[in-house]
């Protein structure tokens, strides 16, 4: 048997026997899963709708807007797709244990970087899909667009994901096989990307034109880039459109146009692999860190923290020197971060700041809701599995002389300084770049730090209710029961907190609320607000730390 | 059936392995000795086409490991002491996956996997999922599915981690019954007593260079010492060590 059919007859019966696994879990577990997802198929599709609609009520550009939205829908899923696949393409070709161990049975490396790029890529997109279909269905019932609409987009859709995730494989190839490893490249690349993003910031301040394309591109960046006529996600809005209304030899011809590029993308893909795998497989697992490191990490913060206790004092510096030693950990709160802050920094480019007030004040509880959104997802991907992750060396911590409950609390005391830090920093960055008054800077901050505390003190308890010390690996903890119970109360309790709020500033903005009411709601949302927190915070944390005393290890 | 020739591989100012030649004839079952960090995985690396040397060759059963990879790789099998195995298959399937790997012939497959499984255990577990076994297990049903394929070369990186005395016992029998089947097998371990137990030539590397090889009695003449393995190797590895 040829060894690609191998490959996929192996996930052929893997898949079977996760549809065995799904069998053995309880029901409960199941109907939540597949109400949360329809829940949130359901939630994207209504804002989508309520989107589309509000353009509409604009009038004036907004046609145009609409027309355009669509392939501006793709270039952002294309882009995102893209970036996504040049990660996964890293970890799954080069870094995964099975490709260690298929190098050692008789497989073509042709069939090896086939079959790990297809499943780079499926691992990639699988979640856009989420993405694509209340978008599309959304955007059909608004444009009162037939059935065929869906079948349109299906057929355009997966040769384009195939498209962006191949661009994001050779862009790993070549990374992995060409890019010089050491600081000082890196070091000029991200100066280089930071003083080109300034630039076009600038450069974008100082172009205000008149022309209703410019203004439109003031409000939605890339518009302009998106409608690009060379653009594969152009073809594919495109394509979808004219097949929809009937146009089908333009439809075809796009639809062509799509397919052969697609083609040529995974034969690059197919020629490059081959020809650098192993060049660049050698250099990565050849690799010596000749750098001159210190013995210690930190040093001069141990001097710092003496006014801890000694065991705490530790756990706290075994902690940080962990996390700053794993690149994967850092790296991705730093690209979250430092996305949003570059967002945030750019406001003023966009002219956000001159909007009217009612604009400005969604935007800032807009923004509390992107920083919270970041929040409880690093949460659920970070603080969550740490206790886990202490794995097979918790019988350290447990042996140690401290206390279950004090771990825990060590924990979550450094989780949240971190988390706290950071949505503090956004929100008054964000808040200064909008010009608002400062009882809304203040609440913004406030309400931010309040939803860092209690999402950090979820995912510490329920990360010691559901601790995992057998799995090594940080994605199967997050992606288990407790990991999805985590990731779903912190959404909600996000919305809990900030809803109150945002209701009550949009009423009196809009002149639904009077100066008297505005003020007793914003008493009554405070009051919320401080129970709510210290329910959230205190509630997880005491179940983690009598679950954790509780448990035989 | 393994030759070995200068072979020398260096990561920055490490010189991992320097020099290495060695001949391995067919049906030899040869032990690689050394301290942590002499250079014993990184050589069994190069030998399983897993790393490129810097210089020198390597042929399996004829075959060069970086112009005929396949050709090679085809003919050998490689227990690492950390396995990976899928945890979503169950064995019968992961054996089948093995058996399409390497091209076993579909005849008689079912029946082979059923004879291995008893022979070694497992048949009670056949339709638990990987993730669900021991170690132990794991590491039986890695043995299964090496020899299913019915190898010339066999390498082995620390074959007795984490087996029962029982699991241990069937290693040893079935290592020495497949040399004498005419199977050529590498393994390196810490275990000096099944070291001297059941290899037939010894190969010791201290620093990256082979500092002694032969039976037990060539490297007894050659240190002086007359005792058991261990005594023969911390003379060795001392003097490796004092040299360095």
């Amino acid at each position: 048997m040829n060894s690609l059919s191998a490959l996929w007859l192996k996930d052929l019966y893997a898949l079977r026997n996760l549809r065995r696994m799904f069998q053995r879990e309880p029901i409960f577990k199941v109907i939540f899963i597949l109400a949360f997802a329809s829940g949130m198929m359901g939630g994207f599709f209504y804002l989508f709708l309520d989107g589309f609609r509000f353009l509409s009520d604009m009038g004036g550009g907004s046609y145009m807007i609409t027309r355009r939205l669509f392939a501006l829908f793709f270039f952002g899923l294309g882009s995102m797709l893209v970036m996504s696949n040049t990660v996964t393409s890293y970890s799954t070709i080069f870094r995964s244990r099975e490709t260690t161990f298929l190098l050692t049975g008789p497989i073509d490396i042709r069939n090896l970087v086939t079959y790990k790029f297809i499943e780079s890529t499926l691992l990639s997109s699988w979640a856009f899909v989420f993405l694509i279909v209340p978008f599309s269905a959304a955007y059909a019932w608004h444009e009162k667009l037939g059935v065929m609409f869906a079948l349109w987009t299906g057929l355009f859709s997966i040769p384009f994901v195939i498209l962006c995730g191949g661009l994001g494989t050779l862009l790993a190839l070549i990374a992995v096989r060409w890019l010089p490893r050491n600081r000082i490249f890196w070091g000029g690349v991200v100066i280089a990307a930071l003083l080109f993003l300034g630039f076009t910031l600038h450069q974008h301040r100082t172009e205000l034109r008149d022309e209703t394309s410019f203004v439109l591109n003031r409000v939605l960046p890339g518009l302009q880039l998106a409608s690009y006529p060379l653009a594969p996600n152009n073809w594919v809005a495109e394509g979808i459109m004219s097949l929809t209304g009937g146009q089908f030899a333009r439809g075809a011809l796009l639809w062509c146009t799509l397919l052969a590029n697609t083609l040529v993308i995974g034969l690059l893909v197919q020629w490059l692999g081959t020809a650098t795998f192993h060049a660049a497989y050698q250099r990565l697992i050849g690799a010596s860190d000749t750098r001159k490191r210190q013995p210690e990490l930190l040093a001069g913060l141990d001097w710092f923290l003496t006014f801890l206790p000694h065991d705490v004092r530790g756990m706290v510096l075994k902690d940080m020197r962990s996390f700053l030693r794993d690149p994967m950990q850092w790296s991705q709160a730093l690209i979250f971060f430092g996305l949003l802050a570059l967002y945030f920094a750019g406001f003023r480019s966009f002219h956000y700041d001159q909007f009217p007030e009612t604009w400005r004040n969604l935007i800032v509880f807009l923004n509390i809701f992107s920083v919270s959104s970041v929040i409880c997802s690093l949460a659920s991907r970070f603080v969550f599995p740490q206790l886990s992750m202490e794995g097979h060396s918790f019988w350290i911590l447990g042996l140690a002389p401290t206390g279950m409950g004090r771990i825990l609390a060590t924990k979550f005391l450094l989780a949240a300084l971190a988390m706290v830090s950071v949505s503090a920093g956004l929100m008054s960055l964000a808040t200064w770049m909008l010009q608002v008054g400062p009882g809304l800077k203040l609440l913004a901050i406030g309400v931010a730090v309040a939803i860092s505390l209690s999402v950090t003190a979820l995912a510490t308890g329920l990360g010691a209710v559901f601790i995992d010390l057998k799995q090594p690996n940080p994605v199967a903890v997050i992606s288990g029961f407790g990991g999805t119970i985590n990731l779903v109360l912190s959404l909600g309790l996000m919305l809990g907190t900030l809803l109150p709020f945002a209701l009550t500033w949009h009423w009196h903005v809009t002149g639904r609320l009077s100066s008297a009411l505005f003020i007793r709601g914003n008493i009554l949302a405070t009051v919320w607000l401080l129970t709510l927190t210290l329910i959230t915070t205190l509630v997880p944390l005491w179940l983690g730390s009598r679950s954790l005393k509780r448990r035989e290890y | 059936m393994i030759r070995i020739q200068q072979l020398n591989k260096s990561f920055g100012p490490l010189h991992a392995v320097r020099n290495l030649s060695l001949d391995v004839p067919a049906g030899e079952l040869f032990c690689f000795l050394g301290p942590n960090g002499a250079g014993k995985t990184t050589t069994i690396k190069m030998l399983t086409g897993l790393m490129r040397p810097d210089s020198g060759t390597v042929h399996i059963g004829g075959y060069d490991i970086r112009t005929q990879t396949v050709d090679a790789k085809r003919i050998m099998g490689y227990i690492p002491d950390m396995p990976f195995l899928y945890e979503k298959l169950t064995p019968v399937e992961f054996l089948k996956f093995i058996a399409d790997l390497y091209n076993v012939p579909s005849s008689n497959l079912r029946l082979t996997i059923e004879d291995a499984l008893k022979q070694f255990g497992l048949n009670d577990m056949r339709s638990a999922l990987i993730g669900e076994l021991s170690h132990g297990m794991r590491q039986r049903l890695l043995y299964v599915a090496t020899f299913l394929h019915s190898p010339k070369v066999v390498f082995i990186d620390e074959p007795l981690i984490g087996l029962d005395p029982h699991s241990i016992r069937m290693i040893k029998n079935l290592l020495r019954a497949k040399t004498q089947e005419g199977m050529t097998i590498l393994l390196t371990t810490h275990i000096l007593a099944l070291a001297e137990e059941i290899a037939d030539r010894i190969g010791i590397i201290s620093n990256g260079s082979l500092i002694a090889l032969g039976k037990m009695s060539d490297l007894r003449a050659q240190t002086g010492v007359e005792g058991k393995l261990e005594d023969v190797f911390l003379k060795l590895t001392e003097s490796g060590n004092e040299t360095a």
